[in-house]
């Protein structure tokens, strides 16, 4: 129902005219620049720096492993007196390495 | 419906909306202000969404004037109890001298209505669609406000006279 031209509301007419023509004087405000929501173009970085992290945390360098102490050999020796001694021997390399069944097919 | 082109439709607006703003802000300027840059945000980013039901005129004032009554609502912390009912209209000395201030002494729905219809010519649909209310409250909103501002009008007219 649009507002005719009802001879009684003339004067609201007339009062909103006079304020429709005080109002033009007011200036109005520019239409804003809206800035964009730079949070979505974090994302790909904060994806890119999680990665580097993990990356940096799986491929450590491994530690270097020496062969220190790790290679025991237990000999077992008949003595002077045929005594049997133990002997306890570590080494970082397997220089030489004798099966202890070895005997078995030396006897035979 | 494409980002640019709802902005373009907005700057389109832009001045009406502005002043319905500060309608809805009781000529408020800085407050209008305010009001409008939140609510072209909230419908830039989503938070507000055209649905293409009505026009684009319509949907913004009505965004508006949401926005505004929540502004309102954070300032103040009181609802005015004018805003949901008509009060009984109490008889005021009337030496109001400019247009905002006679109008702002009707009770808020009819000021709104009557701006809606008289101002920016909207239909008393749109108004209702605006508001957020029914077709025929808005009727009576309407009568009653064009009743009520006459009679400020033929008051202020009578005072100036005596003066």
């Amino acid at each position: 129902m649009k507002i005719t031209g009802n001879s009684t509301d003339q004067d609201l007419v007339n009062f909103f005219s006079e304020m429709r023509a005080e109002d033009s004087a007011i200036v109005v405000p520019p239409f804003p620049k809206i800035k964009k929501s730079k949070s979505w173009s974090l994302i790909p970085l904060g994806v890119a720096a999680t990665l580097a992290l993990l990356a940096w945390f799986f491929i450590e360098d491994k530690a270097i492993q020496t062969l220190d102490h790790d290679v025991i050999i237990i000999t077992l020796e008949a003595g002077q007196n045929n005594e049997l001694k133990f002997k306890i021997e570590s080494t970082t390399e397997m220089e030489s390495w004798e099966s202890p069944t070895s005997s078995l097919l030396t006897d035979f | 419906m494409k980002k640019s082109h709802l902005e373009n439709l907005l700057k389109e607006h832009h001045q009406a909306a502005y002043h319905w703003s500060r309608q809805c802000c009781s000529f408020d300027e800085d407050l209008a202000k305010d009001v409008l840059q939140q609510v072209y945000l909230k419908i830039l980013e989503g938070k507000a969404s055209y649905k293409e039901k009505s026009q684009i005129k319509t949907w913004l004032f009505s965004v508006i004037r949401f926005t505004a009554a929540e502004w309102k609502k954070k300032v103040k912390n009181i609802y005015p109890l004018e805003a949901e009912f008509d009060v009984a209209e109490t008889e005021q000395e009337v030496t109001a001298a400019c247009h905002e201030e006679l109008i702002e002494k009707l009770p808020e729905r009819q000021k709104e209505v009557l701006l809606l219809v008289f101002y920016h010519n909207l239909t008393l649909e749109k108004a209702a669609e605006i508001m957020e209310i029914s077709i025929g409250t808005v009727r009576t909103h309407y009568d009653r406000g064009k009743r009520n501002l006459k009679e400020l009008i033929l008051k202020k007219t009578q005072h100036e006279n005596n003066w």
